[in-house]
């Protein structure tokens, strides 16, 4: 294959980042794809995105861009539960990784460790702002990925002072301002007065998406006498229409949709004035107000924390005024409307500005530089070593608690010659009388179904009890943890294993009810293997999940004991599910059924249901997730007990 | 190689109080827009240490001035807020020793006990070895420890902490034990533990042990490196013997 000669020849850079030409347009995007474009002599670049259209694999300018099944937006990510496997797929691939953040689905997969090999380079386009409400989740996975990051590129060293993140690893960050290559802009046949004479174009370019502040520049258009004319396509399209029609201003304001590049051109080149009413530091750098510099317009842009304002500095190229105050952008805009003098001179320093300062070239050799440094330098030893120690940490963190559960079991046995026997006791007559009891309710042959009974109350002991130690495991054994400096995740993990070891007790109930009541058929007892293992992982995982929550959150103890009891009354532990009139919703919303089910349906030679095994292994994986996440911050865990 | 690497690091305690621990409240807050702020106290601040094999590190300095908050950060309990940690060989900590005592086993079970909880196999041999050490009845391994005395309950602790050799030793004071008798036997066994290890940092208050013991005596105040000085080593106690070992 061709590419495959070409990988010898050039380093191949995977470029990560949630969407891509032509799903969406934008400011990321275009510095994506011309980092693609400018760096094609030196890297063979590779585009790994999420999309909601089907086709998969394409080649766009050379660029070999594949996309990942998503199933639409949740808070601002794309869902797409693939990616994470299909980034780690083509990690090995690549001889660098160039993140383009924030995009917390891969910093999943930099925080678990997955292509520690491969130098990582992480572009940071914005911090989090929309989501605030998450960042205590998405923290702790942007500041792993940014630990193993060989180079952090900024486009303006005010991101690295205004963000705390960033600050972390000042010495990273490579300070790379976007460049824009300014010959396409050369449009000097036109001048404005040309084409658009009424003198009063405004142009705004960007998604619209409620951070770029298009309903302040809509609102400012009421009270002045200039036109808008806003590029670009989003969500907000619905509310910004309305706003216009409520205003009246549908003859001065226009929403232009999506344009191509060269009509973007074209407009920036006839507008009198550009404006960037952001709102919000998600806009980091705007590099639609660089587009309209290197065209010579004067801009209209906000005070943001961020590079926003020294792009087009207020009173040489801009005119810089507070977000989200209409009155004083309106006035802002109209001063430079009715001076066509000063939008000359602006203009003429915008365009100065962005061929000298912003080139295409320094970009380019920006990038290139610090890309070389990190493919050059190897993996750093320290952080290695780190994380192979926790690798092998596992399996003496099993081991540990494999001991600790042993002793507790044989805790019991002190002083007791039945230990924990006695509980098994307790559990037949609790399976006696409650099976006389349902025998009166239903007419079914109630001895046949004492054992079934009994197991199912076996494993849902086993599942209580291991919730309900995990909620003070951690209290439990907080000089182990702060002492002996024993990782929490131990004791969690214990709590399992003591109620399995406890379970085994118990399970002789059901296993001689089983013998004595029932015709002997081995052939279920295999197939319902996989189903408890499936259960008993659950379990652990909900139990790591609420252990661990419910020691950093005191109140939540009575809140899991109390679910435990409606969940044990509202899940067919004690009655079966054809013994009520068939399948209430309830019950089949509820987990517990699917998790039960799977397993005991082979033990009465029926067959599981597939929605029941889906059920499972979705619940299964949400919870693997959380455990994955509740592992990250379990390293906070000292602090809590 | 063993080594240990801190660079600028530093740590933010939280001060968890009575309403930090309610989700509840926590969501409430966010519904009223009460931002409850967090108290936090730097309990480490701008640390930088480096140690290399042989190094005898003491951190000296008054209560609450974050020495065993940085042994325990160097253990791992507590994750650095900011900074860089590196650590090869692998660590013991000794900071407290009744960790994971289950009074109402017997002696014998303990001590296998807590040697899997530091990750050692127990053998006969081995805890053998560490009751010949306590010089108690030989009959005792099979009583339970709630009927030792306190000083006997802590001849089995210490000798059973200081059975195996680690390449890091982190002690929160120097491990005392009150028994006069025992006490000279104690110090040469902990002793030759410190001289065994590659790397030693000890936490404590009393000035002419860290003095005897350590290289290097690194006062913190308020969290900060106030000051280090370099301990010149005069022929000294551990120095003889590990001498003597030789």
């Amino acid at each position: 294959m061709n590419s495959a000669s070409e990988t010898t020849r050039r380093p191949s850079v995977l470029h990560i980042f949630k969407i891509y030409y032509p799903d969406l347009f934008g400011g990321t995007l275009t510095v994506i794809r011309d980092i693609c474009a400018s760096l094609r002599d030196s890297f063979a670049s590779a585009v790994l995105v999420c999309s909601q259209s089907s086709k998969r694999r394409e080649v766009i300018n050379d660029v070999e861009v594949e996309r990942v099944r998503s199933f639409g937006n949740v808070l601002s990510l794309p869902a797409a539960p693939a990616y994470p496997w299909r980034l780690w797929r083509r990690i090995p691939e690549h001889d660098l990784l160039a993140l383009h953040a924030p995009f917390p689905l891969a910093d999943l997969v930099f925080a678990f460790g997955f292509g520690r090999k491969r130098p990582l380079v992480v572009h940071w386009h914005a911090d989090i702002v929309t989501h605030a409400g998450l960042r205590w989740f998405i923290e702790p996975l942007m500041r792993r990925t940014l630990r193993r990051a060989k180079a952090i590129i900024v486009s303006d060293h005010v991101l690295v002072d205004n963000t705390p993140l960033l600050r972390e690893f000042e010495d990273k960050c490579h300070v790379v301002p976007f460049g824009i290559d300014t010959t396409t802009y050369d449009w000097s046949k036109i001048e404005p007065h040309h084409v658009n004479d009424r003198g009063r174009l405004v142009l705004a370019c960007g998604r619209l998406v409620p951070y770029k502040g298009f309903d302040v520049l809509i609102r400012a258009a009421a009270a002045h006498n200039f036109e808008v004319w806003i590029i670009g396509e989003g969500v907000e399209r619905p509310r910004l229409e309305q706003l216009i029609r409520e205003l009246g201003l549908r003859n001065r304001v226009r929403l232009l949709g999506s344009v191509n590049d060269c009509e973007r051109i074209k407009l920036m080149c006839i507008a009198d004035v550009f404006v960037m009413p952001s709102l919000t530091n998600a806009e980091t750098f705007g590099l639609a107000q660089l587009e309209a510099m290197a065209a010579g317009r004067p801009v209209v842009n906000t005070a943001l924390d961020t590079a926003v304002p020294r792009v087009a500095r207020h009173g040489m190229e801009a005119i810089t005024v507070p977000p989200g105050d209409a009155g004083k952008l309106g006035d802002a805009i109209d001063t430079l409307i009715r001076d066509p003098e000063r939008r000359r001179r602006m203009g003429l320093s915008a365009r100065t500005r962005a061929v000298t300062r912003y080139s295409a070239t320094a970009f380019k050799e920006g990038m290139e530089t610090v890309y070389r440094e990190a493919i050059a330098t190897p993996c750093k030893e320290a952080t290695a070593t780190a994380e192979l120690r926790q690798a092998s940490g596992w399996p003496d963190t099993v081991r540990i608690a494999a001991a600790l559960a042993w002793s507790d079991m044989r805790h019991r046995y002190v002083r007791s010659l039945l230990g924990p026997f006695w509980m098994s006791l307790q559990m037949a007559i609790v399976v006696a009388v409650l099976g006389s009891v349902i025998g009166q309710m239903s007419n079914a042959g109630v001895l046949a179904r004492l054992p079934m009974l009994a197991l199912s109350m076996t494993a849902w002991t086993f599942l209580n009890s291991v919730v309900l130690d995990a909620t003070t495991a951690l209290q439990g054994s907080a000089s182990l943890i702060r002492d002996r400096a024993l990782p929490p995740v131990i004791f969690l993990l214990q709590c399992t294993f003591r109620q399995a070891l406890f379970a085994l007790h118990n399970a002789c109930v059901p296993l001689i009810l089983w013998l004595v009541l029932t015709p002997r058929n081995f052939s279920g007892a295999l197939e319902a293997v996989p189903g408890l293992l499936l259960f008993v992982a659950c379990t652990f995982a909900l139990s790591l999940v609420l252990g661990a929550m419910a020691t950093r959150y005191r109140d939540l103890k009575p809140i899991i004991e109390s679910s435990l009891m409606l969940a044990f009354l509202s899940s067919p532990v004690i009655w079966s599910s054809d013994m009520i009139n068939h399948r209430s919703t309830v019950m089949r919303l509820n987990p517990l059924t699917h998790l039960f089910a799977v397993w005991r349906e082979p033990l009465v030679g029926g067959h599981v249901d597939t929605v029941s095994i889906v059920y499972v292994l979705v619940a299964l994986a949400l919870l693997i997730l959380a455990s994955a996440l509740t592992l990250v911050h379990l390293r906070k865990a000292a602090f809590w007990i | 190689m063993v080594s240990i690497s801190l660079r600028n690091v530093c740590l933010d305690y939280p001060l968890y109080g009575a309403y930090d621990f309610s989700l509840k409240r926590r969501l409430l807050g966010h519904l009223i827009r009460e931002q409850g702020e967090m108290r936090i106290i730097r309990a480490v601040d701008n640390v930088s240490i480096e140690a290399e094999a042989g190094s005898r590190i003491g951190l000296a300095g008054p209560n609450g001035s974050g020495k065993s908050t940085l042994l325990r950060l160097i253990a791992g309990v507590y994750p650095p807020s900011s900074g860089s940690v590196a650590i090869k060989g692998n660590v013991v900590p000794l900071l407290g020793l009744n960790a994971g005592v289950n009074l109402d086993f017997v002696a014998e079970d303990n001590i296998a006990l807590l040697l899997r909880i530091s990750g050692r196999k127990p053998s006969r041999a081995v805890i053998d070895e560490i009751w010949a050490f306590t010089e108690l009845e030989e009959r005792m391994q099979r009583l339970p420890l709630r009927m030792f005395s306190s000083g006997m309950l802590m001849r089995v602790l210490f000798a059973t902490a200081t059975a195996f050799p680690a390449d890091i030793l982190l002690l929160d004071e120097w491990l005392s034990v009150v028994d006069e008798r025992f006490a000279e036997k104690a110090q040469t066994r902990l002793l030759n533990l410190v001289s065994q290890a590659a790397i030693v940092i000890i936490a404590s208050h009393d000035q002419p042990l860290l003095r005897r013991t350590c290289t290097r005596i690194i006062n913190l105040d308020h969290g900060r490196v106030a000051s280090t000085a370099v301990v010149e080593p005069p022929s000294t106690h551990p120095f003889e013997l590990r001498e003597k070992r030789a």
